[in-house]
């Protein structure tokens, strides 16, 4: 879960890293009182949580109360690549003698945290890492092992700084390390990272995103990200449901079976309407919500449930779809194939019901017979 | 043969007590699984279905060999489980839980490379050698015993395809669910080198599905010449880009992860693409049938040479 600028912000604090000072407001008459523990000139900050917000003009500053109480009315309610801004971030002016960027994330090729760091920061470093590839100085860490700071000083030599700040950016980059770690999080970027002319090293933004499997221990409440009113809902009941525009819902009992399922209702020439994964630990009652939520899906007019019992339960399963087709008599062309552990319980549940069942085919056979049953138009 | 377990593998199930663990001891010991021992803090010396349950781990080593274990608890106990088994020496851990965090699974993974230990997942089906044994959840039934080696990321399409292939009359050696994480034990590359060394594996079928490098880094493997025929199927191919499907592996960001590139890779490196499974089966037939007339040339030939 992306965490929004302020919240990052608490959280580097919290591992004592220096921060601009800063103070988030929801209104224009917030704004103006709380300026004063900042002071002018401020810049005001758009919280959002999607990025490339400096280039949609989510990032203002503000020299005296009249232009504060202009920029914080027109960032207030301004939509940013879809994101309504909620609230913004009026954060003291810092002198700048240098822009740096540093960030912790786990490279997806050895499953070790990195840390990068890099003398041009400010700018996107992405780009940076693309076209000046030289410019980004990475160093694995060992998550078995404590890092040292003399490892990371020994990594900053390549920078090219001076050897007197060395030590302090090491610092800094250990305790990002230490943030990345302690609270659980997939990406953990402070750009930029600013030298003032004094000296001191200072976070002026940052970007976190802490992990959703994680975010219970971290006791931080999730936010669901937006969607239509199915697919909210689908989240709150922990399934994992994508609206799509077809007429052939898809109820998968794991997220490659249903894509995969999927992938061939396209390659016979028709849509799908939805992927639903149930994930693993199907109850009855998970089973009956998936189902409802497929058939609620607009334009909907077959469901395929494609499930396996390994983790779960035909049973179970079967269950919860019975339940379903006894309460709400679905008019949609329904097809269940569904193999695996307590197969030959939840086959009567619906044979009972006489749902047609694809007991020992493939999907693909399975396939063919629902896009036959609903027809290919969407 | 068969790869990473086979008839002698002695099996241990951390989790034992659990609702799952009570479950899934039933469908090992009724698939004829060597399952030794089980783990429950606790609740050493009871019995669950007849296997005998310890405190620890180094507890169930005085009264027996493990050559292989099941982890089966909450996805926040995954990280101790699997560290007690790697400090006691198990060889082979398979973390069947899922929404295990990404920290403790790099820790874990680590870890498990400083000592030579093999881990399986987390977030997977586990692994079966079908005939010999299995190290999993999987319904042993669908799956049956012959030359195809599978390795594949998601848990159910693992099921579906080791299905798929029995109901066409083709059996596997060893069927290895990686796991749907983005960080994962074993990866493709992993489990491709222990079916290229396998006799029993003829064919390797891999099954990828969008996100992530595994499998654009197996096709640099297999480009650099690999002694099988592979043939791999990509899910993912419909699914629209920036919604994660399901999996949290599963997402096409900023054009890279798309099945497109995948198979571009894996076409690339040799590989024989499959958009449905069909075309798997039909490709799959092809590369058993060629190995069998290769074989067949080779004993004419020695046969021809009096050997």
């Amino acid at each position: 879960m992306r965490l929004f600028e302020y919240e990052g912000r608490e959280i580097f604090v919290k591992y004592g890293i220096k921060v601009s000072p800063a103070i988030l407001v929801r209104s224009v008459e917030e704004a103006s009182k709380a300026v004063e523990t900042v002071g002018f000139p401020v810049v005001v900050k758009a919280q959002v949580l999607t990025g490339g917000r400096g280039k949609a003009g989510g990032v203002r500053i503000a020299a005296n109360p009249a232009e504060l109480i202009e920029d914080t009315g027109r960032l207030l309610g301004l939509v940013i690549h879809g994101e309504k801004t909620e609230s913004v971030l009026l954060s003291k002016k810092i002198e700048i003698a240098q822009e740096l960027y540093a960030g912790v994330t786990f490279d997806p090729q050895n499953g070790l945290p990195a840390l990068m760091f890099s003398t041009s920061g400010g700018m996107d470093i992405e780009e940076v890492a693309r076209t000046t590839p030289e410019k980004v100085l990475t160093m694995h860490l060992a998550p078995t092992q404590p890092l040292r700071a003399f490892r990371i000083v020994d990594f900053l030599r390549g920078s090219g700084l001076p050897s007197d700040l060395l030590p302090k950016i090491a610092q800094v980059l250990q305790r990002l390390v230490e943030a990345f770690h302690g609270s659980d999080a997939t990406t953990a970027e402070i750009n930029p990272l600013v030298i003032t002319p004094q000296g001191e090293i200072m976070a002026i933004d940052s970007k976190m995103v802490i992990d959703d499997s994680a975010l219970a221990r971290q006791q931080i409440t999730p936010r669901f990200e937006a969607g239509t009113p199915l697919e909210t809902r689908a989240r709150k009941g922990s399934l994992n449901y994508v609206q799509l525009e077809g007429n052939i819902a898809v109820l998968g009992s794991g997220a490659g079976l249903a894509m995969a399922t999927m992938d061939m209702i396209s390659y016979y020439g028709a849509t799908p309407a939805c992927f639903l994964d149930t994930g693993g630990g199907i109850s009855s009652e998970k089973m009956a919500e998936a189902f409802r939520i497929c058939l609620a899906t607009p334009g909907v007019k077959g469901v395929l449930v494609n499930a396996f019992g390994g983790i779960n339960n035909c049973e179970w399963m079967g269950r919860g779809l019975a339940n379903v087709i006894d309460e709400d008599k679905p008019t949609a062309k329904i097809l269940v194939k569904m193999r695996g552990h307590s197969q030959d319980e939840g086959w009567k549940l619906l044979e009972d019901r006489n749902i047609p069942i694809v007991k020992f085919g493939t999907t693909e056979e399975a396939v063919k017979q629902i896009v036959e049953l609903v027809g290919k138009g969407a | 043969m068969a790869i990473l377990i086979n008839r002698k593998t002695k099996v241990l199930l951390q989790g034992i007590t659990g609702k799952m663990g009570g479950l899934h001891t039933k469908y090992m010991l009724d698939y004829g699984v060597d399952l030794v021992a089980g783990i429950s803090p606790g609740k050493g010396g009871a019995e669950v279905g007849g296997v005998p349950v310890y405190n620890t781990v180094p507890e169930a080593l005085e009264h027996t060999a493990i050559d292989a274990t099941l982890i089966l608890v909450p996805p926040y106990a995954a990280k101790e489980c699997a560290i007690e088994a790697i400090e006691s020496g198990i060889k082979l851990v398979v973390i069947i839980s899922e929404f295990v965090p990404i920290h403790d699974t790099a820790y874990v993974k680590q870890l498990a490379i400083e000592r030579g230990v093999r881990i399986v997942g987390p977030n997977t089906i586990g692994v079966i050698s079908p005939g010999k044994t299995k190290v999993g959840i999987m319904p042993g039934s669908i799956y049956s015993e012959g030359p195809v080696g599978v390795v594949a990321r998601s848990g159910t399409l693992t099921h579906d395809i080791g299905a798929t292939l029995t109901e066409m009359g083709i059996g596997q050696t060893t069927c290895v669910g990686i796991g749907g994480d983005p960080i994962r034990g074993m990866d493709f590359i992993d489990v491709l080198k222990e079916f290229a060394a396998d006799e029993e594996t003829k064919v390797v079928v891999m099954v990828g599905e969008i996100g992530g490098t595994g499998e654009e880094l197996a096709a640099k493997y297999l480009e650099g010449g690999y002694p099988k025929p592979v043939i791999a199927f990509i899910a993912g191919q419909t699914a629209p880009a920036g919604k994660k499907m399901g999996h949290a592996g599963a997402i096409i960001s900023g054009g890279t992860g798309s099945s497109a590139s995948k198979y571009a890779a894996l076409a690339k490196a040799g590989v024989t693409v499959a958009k449905t499974f069909s075309e798997m089966i039909a490709a799959v037939r092809e590369a058993l049938a060629a190995e069998e007339a290769r074989k067949k040339q080779l004993l004419g030939k020695s046969q021809a040479a009096g050997i």
